[in-house]
């Protein structure tokens, strides 16, 4: 059996539903944007530590030239190092009956017996026999944007040969959650494939036998990588080792940070936005609601109930109403947090996803929500508790009103009335101007994320990149080989490009990436500045990304130490000539012939930019495919697609959702302000129905106060949206992306125009409660 | 006389859940041109029901009311918004002023959407009212607040003139100034007036105090020494 107060509280969270459902949307589109992203990074972090842990990811790799097997016992021997493993892997291209596009790929030898790192998870079908030279695995991204199954062919050129392999299974390594073909910037599927084969074929086909150029080790606890580090390059030097490296620069691993660095800052911004945001409306829809029940208040104590128990009263009612918020909110967001992982995961070639949410992402939700909630209540609670009852019963006497500062003497007596009313409680005007503004700038914030993303878009691929397909060769070549890429039907203007690994190092500081080498006047690959203006190479000296310049922490003129990591290994002295500004990756650059004396080498390349007619790129496909030089090649209409398809789709939807959620934020505040006024303004409105006014002019006192101040709101929260788009800007800097504080007017006008439906559906709703106003009840009623 | 309202066998039920609540259970009467008529009876008699119905804020369930020969218990919604606003003046309990005009402008607020109104400092000035017109609501008294009403209700020369329980918020001093200034009204403009009290002493300012009990009029008596507020004490 209810007590009676408990009854009372249900039906009066009953009469005020429609407020209770906006207030609770409100709430619950604060919490489920905290609720979202907590859980998706959650889950993929666990998911990685897990897949790490149960398919034992090492902490040392190299790549080098070739090593005879008997070095492996060196490498053990190095202090720190637990467990060794050497394998054979080689670039190679790939063809698919039926896919017309060229497909790069990467080849690995399959250990003998049963692995140490990197263990497969098979998705389908089985592992290759030993001595079958024709079977083979692929990644199970490859296969799931082909469709393929077991038993489908794969043409493979590997050191110039052709061979036919049959695909016996599909499979995962954690060395290759985040699939990048060398060079790209991008993870694409479809034209990216890591194919396993037994060791025996592969160092065969590969003049490998007896030897590897792949080595990867597991450490002590405590041991330390840098020492690792420098003991292996040391024993690899003479073998023409390419550096080694530890988690932090294993390409898989590294990206992978890197976007849950970005994905960390997103979904520590948004939410703390949202939620700041819903609890501060929180508060104030809650304060203003309670205010309206003063006569109720007065009566319970007329009765004799204490305030004590009156204010646990109320707090009860507000408590059904966030608990009602939270799990919406909850809910909502595993909802979504559910479709961002997978959304992830179709990214990172996850074998599985441990998707949870910590309890800890409750109880925060449920704190800030009681705490907003429960400071509202109290305020206007113990305000009513404090006057006697006998005083609280009798009507509100006339509120104090003062003749407007902006009033004309033309002004109708019903617009004297909004005006003075706006007036009269400033800081009423001012929360509800605010909280429809936070509304305005959450939807900008929302909007700021597409166009920033759209401009990275811009600026790297139509203002940079300006080449149709980029050609990346097996190794160095001599220049010549431009030249018969030139002579090819189609080719309308080809440039070489030289790109090196090297590590910079800056006092203490140290980072390692690709050193390109590029043309002076180069037509297809240009530098540029802020503005996006080109920005030429000097003769001599290096030019850095500003992201990469800030995390050495050099400036221009100042000296930095290049090692390159393949080659000569020259180690040289070069001033940084300038800074260029690049949304996407960090790297550096240089003249091509000024990398070449570096590099002690002759006029030569790693790959090439290519101007091709657009009707003549099937057609030259296949011929780059025939050249034994070239390993890969990419077109940039293809890299656009992917990036759309796979980093931009991973941040878009997470933008999209919170702008979804900002909406939802947006109605649940215009409709609350509105139906507020009408609850604390029913029995004026009511009275001047009874005197003749019909109801639009009813509804146009009640509307026009809402208009004028939604009018206000707009801009000053398109302004404050603005800032916080500029503080996610600043924030979100990660090696894999700089956001561009871009905002275009159309992401204004958007967000200006979800706010005016937002008011016209409220106004909508709320005019039909005007219109059902009941005279004679309201002019009975004392409050 | 001309008849202003002519009500009919009017009746009026509350349906509360399984109970219906009759309100008025047949009413005949009629209100005369320039009149003033006093509505008396205990609470629950059902006298603000028929003021309201007779003021266009309530219909009737069954039975007519005519004004002039226009049926309002036939009318539409936005008829009866019309009907208001042309021909009726209202007075309440509880003033129902507009918080956030002043006096006088609470009576333009009025004066503005009727068709033949009187100036508002005019209508302030028939209540004696006129050093308070630029006042807010909180800046009055309850008896000023109520004469500011009743300014309101006549200032567009209405036909008729209804006021429930005017003076019941008010202590009998006020009320008599209050009574006055309807009285006042009634005779110089010839606004037919009903006023609804439970009070029998104020019955003696009427041309004829119709007596109600419950839902029905028990009875009807004409006053012929109709008298002034001031002779009246309670």
């Amino acid at each position: 059996m209810l007590a009676a107060l408990d009854r009372k509280l249900l039906r009066d969270l009953w009469a005020v539903r429609g407020q209770v459902l906006a207030i609770a949307f409100v709430l619950g589109a604060g919490i489920a944007t905290y609720v979202m992203a907590a859980s998706t990074l959650d889950s993929l972090q666990r998911t990685q530590a897990r897949l790490y842990r149960e398919f034992r990811f090492p902490d040392l790799f190299a790549g080098l030239k070739r090593a005879p097997v008997s070095v492996l016992a060196r490498i053990s021997a190095i202090p720190g190092v637990t467990n060794v493993e050497a394998r054979v892997a080689a670039p190679a291209n790939l063809e698919l009956a039926g896919y017309g596009q060229p497909i790069s790929g990467q080849i690995i030898s399959l250990p003998r017996g049963p692995g140490q790192f990197n263990l497969l998870h098979l998705h389908a079908g089985r592992l290759p026999e030993s001595g079958r030279d024709r079977e083979a695995l692929v990644s199970d991204g490859f296969a799931k944007a082909h469709k393929l199954q077991p038993g489908v062919t794969l043409k493979v050129t590997i050191n110039g040969r052709r061979r036919v392999l049959e695909i016996v299974g599909v499979a995962s390594t954690p060395e290759f959650i985040y699939q990048l073909a060398p060079g790209s910037i991008v993870p694409d599927f479809k034209t990216y494939c890591v194919v396993w084969m037994n060791a025996d074929t592969l160092e065969g086909a590969y003049n490998m036998t007896g030897a590897f150029n792949q080595v990867a080790a597991t450490l002590e606890r405590g041991a330390r990588t840098e020492d690792a580090v420098m003991a292996l390059d040391h024993i690899l030097r003479p073998y023409g080792g390419l550096g080694s490296h530890g988690r932090k620069d294993q390409i898989s691993h590294r990206y992978l940070s890197e976007e849950f660095k970005q994905l960390t800052i997103m979904s520590t911004m948004f939410p703390a936005i949202f939620l700041s945001v819903a609890a501060f409306l929180l508060n104030v829809v809650v304060g203003r609601l309670m205010a309206t029940q003063r006569g109720q208040i007065a009566t319970l104590k007329a009765f004799g109930y204490p305030t004590s128990a009156i204010v646990v009263h109320f707090l009860k009612f507000t408590l059904v109403i966030v608990v009602f918020g939270v799990a919406l909110g909850i809910a909502g967001g595993a909802w979504m947090g559910g479709g961002l992982s997978r959304l992830y995961m179709d990214v990172y070639r996850f074998p599985y996803l441990d998707y949870s949410i910590r309890p800890s992402v409750i109880a925060v939700s449920l704190a800030v929500s009681i705490a907003a909630a429960a400071t509202g209540t109290l305020f206007s609670v113990l305000r009513a508790a404090r006057e006697s009852p006998a005083v609280a019963m009798q009507p509100a006497n006339p509120g104090r009103y003062r003749r407007s500062l902006f009033e004309a003497s033309w002004f109708s007596q019903p617009t004297r009335m909004i005006v003075r009313n706006i007036e009269r409680r400033p800081i009423k005007s001012l929360l509800s101007i605010g909280g429809v503004a936070m509304s305005t700038a959450i939807l900008v914030l929302g909007g700021f994320w597409t166009d920033a993303v759209d401009f990275m878009v811009f600026a790297q691929l139509r203002r940079a990149q300006l080449d149709d397909i980029t050609v990346t060769f097996i190794g160095p070549v001599s220049i010549r080989a431009l030249y018969s890429l030139t002579s090819l039907p189609g080719v309308t203007y080809a440039e070489p490009t030289r790109s090196v690994p090297a590590r910079f190092r800056f006092e203490q500081r140290t980072y390692r990436t690709a050193l390109q080498g590029l043309e002076p006047e180069g037509r297809l690959r240009r530098l540029l500045n802020k503005q996006l203006e080109p920005v030429q190479l000097p003769a001599e000296g290096i030019v850095l990304t500003d992201h990469l310049a800030t995390m050495l922490g050099i400036r221009p003129g100042q000296i930095l130490t290049v090692e390159l990591l393949e080659g000569s290994r020259a180690i040289r002295q070069v001033p940084v000539t300038g800074l260029v500004s690049e949304y996407i990756g960090v790297s550096a650059y240089m003249r091509r012939d000024t990398l070449n004396r570096f590099l002690r080498e002759g006029d030569s390349a790693t790959g090439a930019f290519l101007a091709v007619d657009p009707p003549q790129i099937p057609s030259l496909y296949q011929r780059l495919k025939a050249m034994p030089a070239v390993a890969g090649s990419a077109e940039r209409a293809q890299v656009l697609r992917s990036f759309y398809e796979t980093l931009a789709a991973q941040m878009l939807t997470f933008a999209f959702f919170n702008t979804i959620l900002a909406a939802a934020i947006a109605v649940g505040v215009v409709y609350n302000t509105v139906r507020i006024s009408l609850s604390e303004r029913s029995r004026e409105l009511a009275s001047l129905r009874v005197l003749g006014y019909t109801r639009g002019e009813v509804s146009y006192i009640l509307l026009g106060e809402l208009m004028i101040l939604v009018f206000v709101a707009i801009p000053v929260g398109l302004v404050f949206g603005r800032g916080l788009s500029w503080l996610m800007a600043s924030s979100a800097q990660t090696e894999l992306f700089r956001v561009p504080f871009i905002i275009e007017p159309s992401t204004y006008a958007l967000s200006a125009l979800v706010i005016a439906i937002a008011t016209v559906v409220s106004a909508l709703i709320v005019g039909r409660k005007v219109n059902h106003l009941d005279l004679v009840e309201v002019l009975k009623a004392r409050e | 006389m001309e008849t202003v309202f002519s009500a009919r066998a009017v009746t009026k039920f509350y349906d509360m859940g399984e109970v219906r609540v009759h309100a008025l259970r047949g009413v005949d009467l009629e209100l005369f041109a320039g009149e003033m008529m006093v509505l008396l009876g205990p609470s629950g008699s059902g006298k603000s029901t028929l003021l309201n119905i007779l003021g266009g804020l309530d219909r009737a369930s069954a039975g007519t009311v005519q004004y002039r020969g226009f049926d309002i218990t036939q009318a539409k919604d936005r008829e009866l918004t019309q009907y208001r606003r042309k021909h009726v003046g209202f007075v309440f309990q509880f003033y129902n002023l507009i918080p956030s005009l002043t006096a006088i402008e609470n009576v333009a607020a009025v004066t503005e959407i009727a068709d033949h109104p009187m100036k508002p400092a005019e209508a302030l000035e028939l209540v004696g009212l006129t050093d308070r017109m630029h006042h807010f609501p909180s800046q009055l008294s309850g008896g000023q607040q109520q004469r500011v009403a009743i300014a309101r209700a006549i200032a567009k020369r209405p036909s008729v003139l209804l006021c429930d329980e005017p003076t019941g918020a008010l202590d009998s001093e006020t009320g008599v100034v209050v009574l006055e200034a309807i009285d006042r009204v009634n005779r110089e403009l010839g606004a037919a007036t009903a006023v609804i009290t439970h009070n029998a002493d104020i019955a003696r300012m009427a041309n004829r105090v119709v007596h109600m009990s419950n839902g029905l009029v028990s009875h009807v008596e004409p006053n012929e020494n109709r008298r002034s507020p001031r002779e009246l004490h309670w």
